[in-house]
This record gives structure tokens, sequence and C-alpha cells, in this order.
């Protein structure tokens, strides 16, 4: 399966848990008590990336969810890209493997 | 030595950078290499340094998602990956999972179910890592024997010296369906063994309130009788779709630190691509050993934990992060160096 596949795969679910959770959520907000949904962080001495962070934090959960997914699957793509590089770049070549016990 | 000192804003405390580097860097390295996710370290590591538990589990997660994508990558290319059984393992697992946990939300309304819960997950987990240790030396005593008989008649058995017993009679069960994993090497085996496996393997998740590579690795290798390095890579797919979902859910629910997650998952992305090309040089057996290892040791650690709970003595809450965070320092050190000189051999080559 191609990594292209893996991504198309990863999206469905993800599209599939952003469905799931927003059920949740849209119960959840609407309700007078303080759930983990409506929380909010100071933002006092914040600045910079910092600061946007906290405010998408505070301002928008759902859109905070969805820069985390993609922040982490894109750092980890170029984690991936990069130290297969360096890996390679020391002589260590990564290729099919024989399943010997 | 404050310069290593960040202030994470969403979680509310400040945190080394180092740390979360070290930590992110072990998980990987045990997650690329034996195919589990890693929460298990994660969270009692971040919880010792003052994160709250729900955002040490959330932060968790969103390093976990990251990090298997570059681990599922490696094992790809190595041909480490049944999809085809990896696919079912999800699809049938989440059925299970949601009937473990419905099992739990019943038990939490007659009383405390942590204890029951802690002493489940220590008994599974000594009772596998037993086990494991059983198979490597009966293991090695069937290759020896084995290579001998060859030797002495000049031809090959073909006999599959790494299946179980237990494995070999699951698939002579002839049920249709009949499906088969021509990755794994499995010809056919009825898809109700298969279904009904991955149903007690979710169910376990469920219940304890694990991710379930722990589980997975050793149910693929001594249940369902896959060579150890496909388990691994196997068991990864399983890791990334739950730490997609683990990630959203939690994020939604704002218990993760975007910034240590980011942080640790540098740490990781590096560790796991490290784990995953180690399983180039060591073989499945030695594979299963280190495992085996690790889980007693994570057993050990729940045991403690355990003691904790009951006796409220704070040691034994220390000693079982000492346990564990000792046993991930170690075990990643020994993958590490064993990738060191078998690449130096290669490269002499």
């Amino acid at each position: 399966m191609s990594m292209k596949k893996i991504i198309t795969l990863c999206l469905l679910f993800f599209v599939l848990s952003i469905a799931y959770n927003n059920s949740f959520a849209s119960s959840e907000v609407g309700g007078k008590q303080e759930t983990s949904l409506n929380e909010k962080v100071g933002t006092k001495n914040l600045s910079g990336v910092n600061l946007w962070i906290v405010e998408l934090y505070n301002n928008d959960r759902f859109m905070y969810a969805v820069v985390v997914v993609l922040v982490m699957a894109a750092l980890g793509s170029i984690m991936a890209f990069g130290t297969d590089l360096v890996l390679k770049h020391f002589g260590i070549n990564v290729s099919r493997i024989s399943h010997s016990e | 030595m404050n310069i290593f000192y960040i202030y994470l804003p969403v979680a509310g405390v400040e945190f080394n950078v180092l740390l979360l580097f070290v930590i992110g860097f072990c998980v990987g390295v045990l997650g690329g290499f034996f195919g589990v996710g890693g929460g298990w370290m994660i969270t009692p590591a971040l919880n010792i340094f003052d994160f709250h538990m729900d955002f040490a589990i959330g932060t968790g997660f969103a390093t976990i998602f990251g990090q298997s994508i570059g681990a599922v990558k490696k094992h790809q290319k190595m041909g480490n990956i049944d999809w085809k059984l990896g696919m079912i393992s999800i699809i049938t697992s989440v059925i299970g999972l949601e009937i473990g946990s419905d099992v739990i939300i019943s038990l939490e309304k007659v009383g405390e179910v942590g204890v029951i819960v802690r002493w489940c997950y220590m008994f599974l987990l000594t009772a596998l890592g037993a086990y494991m240790f059983y198979d490597y030396f009966v293991l090695q005593q069937r290759q020896i024997k084995l290579r001998e008989e060859e030797n002495k008649s000049g031809t090959k058995t073909g006999q599959n010296v790494s299946r179980t017993k237990f494995s070999e009679r699951l698939h002579r069960f002839n049920l249709p369906p009949m499906i088969s994993f021509p990755v794994s090497g499995i010809d056919g085996v009825s898809i109700w063994i298969i279904f009904f496996i991955f149903l007690i393997t979710g169910f376990l998740s469920g219940f304890l309130g694990v991710g379930g590579g722990f589980i997975i690795v050793p149910v693929l290798v001594y249940v369902i009788g896959l060579p150890t390095t496909i388990a691994v890579g196997t068991s990864l797919i399983t890791v990334l779709f739950s730490g997609a979902y683990g990630c959203f859910t939690y994020a939604m629910k704002g218990r993760v630190e975007l910034l240590a997650s980011f942080i640790m998952l540098i740490g990781a992305s590096i560790g796991a691509q490290v784990g995953s090309t180690a399983v180039k040089y060591i073989k499945g057996y030695g594979i299963r050993l280190l495992f085996a290892i690790t889980i007693i040791f994570a057993a050990l650690s729940v045991g403690t934990e355990q003691l904790y709970k009951l006796t409220m003595q704070d040691y034994f809450q220390m000693m079982a992060a000492i346990v564990l965070m000792g046993t991930t320092l170690s075990m990643s050190l020994v993958i590490i160096l064993r990738l060191v000189m078998e690449s130096k051999k290669e490269i002499k080559k």
C-alpha cells in the first residue's frame, strides 16, 4: 500500500472522528456547566506562537484540534523523511528484508 | 539550567525541553522496534513531572500519532506490513473496545474498578512475558534440533519453526469463509477465528484502558502465527489509527499541549526511525526476548503502582515511575547499541 493510500485512509478516519466528536461537542457546549470544551487559558505575558496557540485554544477548539492533528502529521512525515536521509548518509539503507526468526 | 525550561501555556506548567526530547526519543525507539504506541511510557513520565493526568494522556496521543507515521512508512519499506490483516484488526478491535469500555462503565456503577483493572493488567503482562520467555528458550531448542536434522539429512524440512502448536491448530479450523494473508505467509484461515481474536484484543484494550500494541504483537505472533517483524509492522497500523483518533478527540477536549507534543515528536520521530531500522538487524526471537523483558518490567511497575493505590505511600509511586523510566531508557540503549554494532558490520562488508 502506497503512502498516498495511508494518507487517504487517515483522512477518512479523521473525518469520521470529527463527525463523532462534533456530536458530543454540540451537546456539551450548549450547557451552562463549565466543561473541558469551554475552559479558557490566560493570555497574559504571552506573545508570538504561544499567543496564537492559546487564542486558537480559547476561541475555536475544533480548529485547535485540526491544527494539532495537521501539525503532528506534517512534522512526523518531515522528520521521517529527514531522518531517513541522515541514516542513508551514514550507510544505513533500509530496503525489503527477509523475515527470518 | 533555567535556559532549558519553557512555559507550556495550555497545560500551564514549566518543563525541561531536553527532558521532553529524551522522553520522546525513547518512546520512538521502543515504538518503532516493538510496534507499540508507548502511551504506557509517556503518560507516567509526563505525569511524574507535574503534567496533569489528562494532559499527559492527550499529549502522549499526539506524539504517538506523529511518530507512528514515520514508523509505518519505514516498516512498509521493509515489507513488514500486512495491510489486509491490519485493516481487519482495526475494524474488529473497535467493536471489542466498545464492549470492553461498556463493561468498565457497568462495573463502575457497582464500585471501584481501578484496583481490579490494575490486577488484570498486571496478570496479563506477567503471563505474556513469562510465556514469551518460555517460548524463546523452546523455540531456540527447536531451531537447533531442526538445523541438526537438516545437516544430517542434507535437506530442508520446510517446517515453520516460529509458529506455535496453538496457531497451527487454529489454522486447521476450517469453518468458511476462509481468508489468506500472503504477506504474512498464511495460506488459509477461517475469518471467524481472526474476528474472534481481534474482538478479544479489542475487549482487553477497552477493559484495561490501553492502546493495545502490547496485546496485539504477541497475539499476532503466537496465536495467528505471523513472523515477528510483520507482527511489529502490522501492529503499528492500529497504533497509527488509534493515535490519530486519540490525538483529535483529546485536542477537541482541550487536553493536548501542542508545544510539548511538538518537541517530543522531534525526539520520537528520530527514535522511531532508529527503532524501525534496528528491526532489520535483530532477528525475530531477539525482538521477542527484549519484548518479554520490557513487559515483565512494565508489569512490575503496574504492581508497584497498585501498592501505592492500596497503601498511599508516596515512595511506591516514585518507585513505579523509576522502574518504568529505567526500563525505557535501558531498552532504548540496548536497541541503539545493537543497531550501531550490526550496521558497522554491514558497512564494513
